[in-house]
């Protein structure tokens, strides 16, 4: 069942707005590798969560270590925005010349944006951020995707979905509905598992 | 089932604070009393989602006091019990908790304090190790989750050995991280309760439970104490690792042990550092820390948030051998780490590298300037009321009241979202000069209300939610009442701790089991209390304007104004839209003359965004909530909504 | 890059702050940022524009007087005293119901419903209260209704207010009944040339009453709880002429308020107010009295006709019978001037004393030629 992963321990970070699922997303992904046989450590910050903050989750992912719950500066493997300019705001404090970025593109404006006083980046700009500060970088449309299946709250399984894809941890469509099944009825497994594979195919 | 019930020997990802639920259920825990607070809520969520099948009794109390009496009633029962509460939340519990201690306890009772540092979701980082040391009880710190649950578990064996509560303490990097834990036995059986207290006064398992006679109770409370130290000398779960002879010792506990692992091995100095993780910090066991403190070169503190534990290192050195006592010291007393705020990895690193004269590898520098960039192009975040949120439109109706009256009157604040109006970022409309803690919005709107012979004549508001009432501002509204306030008193009732995770409280009409109780009326209470009391809803906002209005211009007495409207996170509005809402660009001012952006500007909900190219505001679907006051504010009625609770016909 | 007051900022410091404000309601129902409680103009939100129609349209900010009144009037007509004269009467509505119903000779009435009736206007804006009340202006589109209207209630209504609150789609031609305050408000609106304001277009027609102060509201209502009275309890308030009380007629018994008491409830800003007949009205009406020891033609009207506009609708109204007109005597006419000029000297003094120099004068400009001739008398 374990599948390969390097011997040396992945640190993963996945970031975006309350309300986002964050702290859903990361730990599906952490009962998952936990089943792989891995010792995983997130340490979440969720406690400003239901009030527009930025919510950040540190998976620590060992093969044989429990590992703190803050992972130290510039030293994340992986990046997962659930939005964008909070992928940029990680990836300029924890990101390192060989991290790795995925990052949906819709953008959840702050409040200093919206009154006028702050600027958000275009997104060209940040998918260059992107590039300087990574050593490969992907954006896609998770909330497109998600608002064609009703739901702009399914972007964060979207997101598993085409992290999946990429190879870069050892997880699984298999693995997802196995974790998912734990705790969700049939009907809402199954637009898990549709939500899933919507972002397999955005990175195809 | 819930995964809280996984057989023992299963290997699962638990939340801290769901180890320390598990670890209480292994222990055969019966009764599990808490007030809601941000760290600390899931410990109880966890206990009542599986109480039926545990056969254990959960409740919220109304407050952390009550909380530890109802648990405390339970382990004079013989029964074992838990109370759970964030860090301030002993504050309030430790009057009763003094007395406790002198009673002693009989079934094992633990008080869980899930305390803050660097105040991630508290308006104070209170420390409550404090209370372990004043009042003289076993203070145990778990520093992972398989150790948060054995922990757990052990703290009630020892509340039982010593005849007294166990204080575990967790951290926001404990309770709110999650990790493997192995399970261990859940306990066939439940306890049966059975109060004894016809026996002699002295008598700890058969007589009354009272602190008197208090100097011979106090002396065998603190005799039992050393039984504690006995057994903290020899527990497993105090850890040395690193070399026998080690350059430098770090002394930590809980999550900073974790730091304190991480950032050696960042620095590399495996071979010079040795670290002794303490899970009992208070009684110090002294031979275990001679031992350690007399095998080192110098010695460094780790520990959040102020020096605590140092403190007592320092005391138990300052008895032993001039060449122990020598050794430098390091940690947050000499400045070598901060005083305030929750450490890292980093910070830790940064401490230990300084001490042995070690660099740590960084990034390129090309890299850092890079990154130095980025960051400055990243707008900050900062937090705010949800869209559809109430507190928003409640604010409006205060704020546009306030102004109207024109004296200048103000807002005394309480703990709860709505502590964010003291923020300007949240609202353009910031109207609370004040916030502490739980229920003393009420206490100084009361206070404030007597200023009026001395110069300070100006309207006194004062806000609370509805859990805060039941919580803390009961009293506070009866002084207001009896010594003739004249205050505006306004409870923001969203039907929830919504805070905290919707947790139910007094005014519901369900138990933290979802079973049916009685629900304590709010305005009921406040007209008993003989205050003139009027119902409204925030989003009715002509209503709540005038009632506030008249409010504010009649003097002489204390009025109240409860303002319903559920959360918008709440279970049963979450995802669901009221209104369909949309912007009418034709007729949208945006920022000329006439509006100049009043919905973004001032009214700052995040479901209402500036589209900066057409100038125009414009609804971002994901996040609108659907709750249609915006549609009240705009000036030129540009924005639209659509009931979505009657269908087209 | 440093920005300067934003147009609120300075409508507060420069009008509000100074005890200025008339509570005319110009700089309200333009925005969500300003509105008038119980007879304040209160802001609610701070508006960061640089500039806005609230301090543009505030009779109280400075602007060049002597530009509007060349937009509005034939420059041979400025008089100094009372601004401009096309011509000078005693009127009176020839209907005796509706002159039994108003305030001295019902010619404001009967002038607005002549207008209404022949089309000049389609609705007007006049002075009521709301629920609570409080003053407030009031848009009739029925001209039998303009009679329950047509009582002074020596207030002022944030009238301006009601005329930005109509739609900006409104077709037809308005009509207002309007203080000197206002009737300055509506002169700054008429001839303000704002990009894409277009509004000051719709006043077909304003009718300045003639005023020497108003009271404040609020200070009001405590003086009359002191008579036992309240506001609703008043049907009729007058000044009799060569009297020194205030006259109030009510269900019961008349009360008679000493003017020395009602002195003290005078709105602050009308002391510092040097317009007695609103100057740029199309024409204003008052109370025909005149001579220092107060002569008065009971039920009669004094009208100044100053613009085109103004002398069409009194010639109208006079051809068709529903004002009576004379020639007013002369001794009249100098009356009223000798009058509005001691309110402008007043007026100006109040306001040196207040800023401590006669170069320092709020509003007005001392290179004004009305204010030159006024400010050493």
């Amino acid at each position: 069942m374990k599948k390969r992963m390097q011997k040396t321990e992945k640190n993963v970070i996945l970031t975006g707005v309350g309300g986002q699922g964050n702290v859903l997303a990361s730990r599906a992904l952490a009962g998952m590798l936990v089943d792989a046989g891995y010792v995983v450590t997130i340490g979440e910050t969720f406690g400003m969560s239901q009030r527009g903050g930025s919510v950040m989750s540190h998976l620590r992912i060992s093969p044989d270590e429990v590992k703190s719950p803050q992972i130290p500066k510039g030293r994340a493997d992986i990046v997962i925005g659930l939005e964008p300019v909070e992928a940029l705001r990680v990836l300029a404090v924890y990101g390192n010349p060989s991290t790795v970025v995925l990052s949906n593109n819709r953008p959840v404006y702050p409040i200093g944006v919206i009154t006028g006083e702050l600027s958000y980046p275009s997104m060209e700009v940040i998918r260059a951020e992107f590039q300087r500060l990574s050593a490969s970088s992907r954006m896609i449309d998770a909330t497109g995707a998600a608002l064609e299946m009703g739901n702009p709250v399914l972007s964060n399984v979207i997101m598993i979905g085409a992290l999946a894809q990429t190879g870069l941890l050892p997880i699984d469509r298999k693995m997802f509905e196995k974790e998912m099944n734990k705790t969700l009825s049939a009907d809402k497994l199954a637009v898990n598992l549709k939500a899933f594979d919507a972002g397999v195919a955005l990175m195809k | 089932m819930s995964k809280l019930l996984v057989p023992a020997s299963s290997k699962v990802l638990f939340l801290g604070n769901e180890a320390i639920a598990r670890g209480a259920l292994e222990a055969g825990v019966s009764v599990a009393a808490a007030y809601p607070g941000t760290p600390s809520s899931e410990v109880i969520e966890s206990l009542a989602s599986v109480a039926r099948e545990r056969n254990v009794y959960v409740e919220w109390s109304v407050n952390e006091k009550v909380a530890l009496e109802v648990a405390a009633a339970a382990s004079f029962a013989g029964l074992r019990s838990i109370a759970v509460m964030k860090q301030n939340g002993v504050n309030v519990a430790s009057d009763f908790l003094l007395h406790l201690t002198a009673s002693g306890t009989r079934g094992g009772l633990v008080l869980v304090s899930c305390e803050d540092p660097g105040a991630l979701s508290s308006v104070n980082e209170g420390e409550s190790r404090y209370f372990a040391r004043m009042l003289e009880i076993p203070l145990l710190e778990p520093a992972d989750f398989q150790e948060a649950k054995d922990l757990t578990k052990w703290a009630f064996e020892l509340s039982e050995v010593i005849g007294n509560v166990v204080m575990l303490r967790s951290v926001t990097r404990m309770s709110h991280a999650s990790g493997n834990v192995l399970c261990g036995k859940l306990p066939a059986r439940s306890r049966r309760a059975a109060f004894r207290y016809d026996g002699p006064i002295m008598d700890s398992q058969a007589g009354p439970m009272i602190s008197t006679p208090v100097v011979a109770k106090h002396l065998l409370h603190q005799d039992k104490l050393q039984d504690a130290v006995a057994l903290f000398e020899k527990s497993p779960f105090n850890r040395y690792t690193g070399p026998a002879r080690p350059d430098l010792l770090i002394v930590t506990a809980s999550a900073c042990s974790l730091y304190a692992h991480e950032a050696v091995e960042m620095l590399a100095v495996e071979k010079r550092v040795g670290i002794l993780k303490l899970a009992t910090t208070w009684p110090l066991p002294p031979k275990l820390l001679t031992r350690h403190l007399q095998a080192a070169k110098k010695i460094l503190i780790v520990e959040e948030v102020l020096p605590f534990l140092e403190e007592s290192v320092k005391i138990l050195a300052a008895g032993l051998s001039a060449d122990i006592r020598k050794k430098p010291h390091f940690g947050k007393l000499d400045g070598t780490l901060p005083q305030a705020g929750e450490l890292n990895p980093d910070l830790v690193a940064a401490a230990i590298g300084k001490i042995l004269k070690v660099k740590l590898q960084k990034l390129p520098a090309s890299y850092a300037a890079e990154a130095a960039k980025a960051s400055a192009l990243v707008p900050v975040r900062e937090q705010t009321f949800c869209a559809g949120c109430p507190h928003r439109a409640s604010f409006w109706n205060i704020h546009n009241a306030i102004a109207l009256d024109g004296r200048d009157g103000f807002v005394c604040g309480d703990i709860g979202c709505y502590s964010m109006a003291a923020l300007s970022p949240a609202t353009g409309y910031s109207t609370m000069p004040t916030l502490h803690s739980m229920g003393s919005g009420t206490g100084l709107a009361s206070g404030f209300a007597k200023l009026a012979p001395f110069g300070l004549d100006k309207p006194i508001l004062t806000v609370c939610g509805d859990s805060t009432f039941y919580h803390a501002v009961i009293p506070a509204l009866i002084n207001a009442q009896h010594n003739r306030a004249d205050i505006t008193f306004i409870v923001l009732d969203n039907a929830g701790t919504a805070m905290t995770g919707f947790q139910p409280h007094p005014g519901l009409p369900v138990s933290a089991v979802k079973e049916t109780v009685p629900a304590v009326d709010i305005e009921a209470i406040c007209r008993a209390i003989g205050a003139e009391v009027e119902v409204s809803d925030p989003f009715d906002l002509d209503r709540t304007s005038k009632i506030l209005t008249r409010f504010l211009s009649e003097k002489g007495r204390l009025k109240v104004l409860i303002l319903r409207q559920a959360c918008a996170l709440s279970p049963e509005k979450k995802g669901k839209k009221r209104f369909e809402v949309a912007v009418d660009e034709t007729l949208c001012v945006g920022e000329a003359c006439g509006c100049n952006r009043l919905c973004t500007r001032i009214f700052r909900c995040p479901g209402l965004t500036w589209d900066r190219t057409k100038k125009k505001a414009v609804i971002d679907e994901v996040i609108c909530a659907g709750c249609g006051v915006c549609a009240l504010i705009c000036p030129q009625k540009a924005i639209v909504k659509t009931d979505l609770s009657v269908s087209p016909s | 890059m440093a920005k300067g007051l934003s147009a609120q900022a300075k409508l507060k410091k420069q009008v509000l702050e100074q005890s200025l404000c008339t509570g005319c309601g110009a700089c309200v129902g333009l925005c969500p940022y300003q509105v008038i409680h119980a007879d304040r103009t209160v802001q609610l939100f701070s508006c960061d524009l640089q500039e806005g129609k609230c301090y543009t349209f505030c009779p109280r900010t400075s602007v060049d007087f002597d530009r509007i009144r060349r937009i509005l009037y034939d420059s041979k007509d400025i008089t100094a005293q009372i601004g401009a004269v096309k011509g000078f009467y005693l009127a009176r509505a020839a209907d005796p119901h509706l002159r039994a119903k108003a305030q001295h000779g019902g010619t404001v009435t009967a002038l607005l419903q002549l207008a209404m009736e022949e089309g000049l206007i389609s609705a007007a804006i006049v002075s009521g209260q709301n629920e609570e009340g409080e003053p407030e202006g009031r848009v009739i589109d029925k001209s039998s209704e303009l009679i329950r209207y047509a009582k002074s209630r020596f207030t002022v209504s944030p009238t301006v207010a009601a005329f930005h609150q109509m739609p900006d789609g409104f077709g037809g031609k308005l009509g207002v009944v309007a203080t000197p305050c206002q009737a300055t408000a509506f002169a700054k609106i008429r001839t303000s040339d704002i990009e894409g304001y277009a509004k000051g277009q719709s006043l077909g027609l304003v009718i300045g009453l003639f005023c020497g102060w108003t009271l404040s509201p609020e200070k009001f209502k405590h003086l009359l709880g002191q008579y036992d009275l309240t506001y609703e309890k008043i049907i009729e308030m007058d000044i009799p002429a060569g009297r020194s009380v205030l006259s109030l007629k009510t269900a019961g018994s008349d009360v008679e308020i000493p003017l020395s008491e009602v002195d003290a409830c005078v709105r602050t800003a009308c002391r510092y107010c040097v317009d007695s007949t609103a100057e740029l009205a199309d024409l204003s009406v008052g109370a025909a009295r005149y001579g220092g020891e107060c002569c008065e033609m009971a039920g009669w009207n004094q009208v100044i006709v100053r613009s085109e506009t103004g002398a069409k609708l009194m010639n109208l109204a006079g051809a068709k019978g529903v004002v009576e007109i004379l020639e007013a005597p002369a001794q009249a006419f100098d009356a009223l001037k000798a009058a509005a000029a001691e309110k402008k000297k007043k007026g100006l003094k109040a306001i040196t004393i207040k800023t401590g120099s006669a170069k320092k004068l709020l509003y007005l400009s001392s290179d004004d030629p009305v204010v030159k001739a006024y400010l050493k008398g």
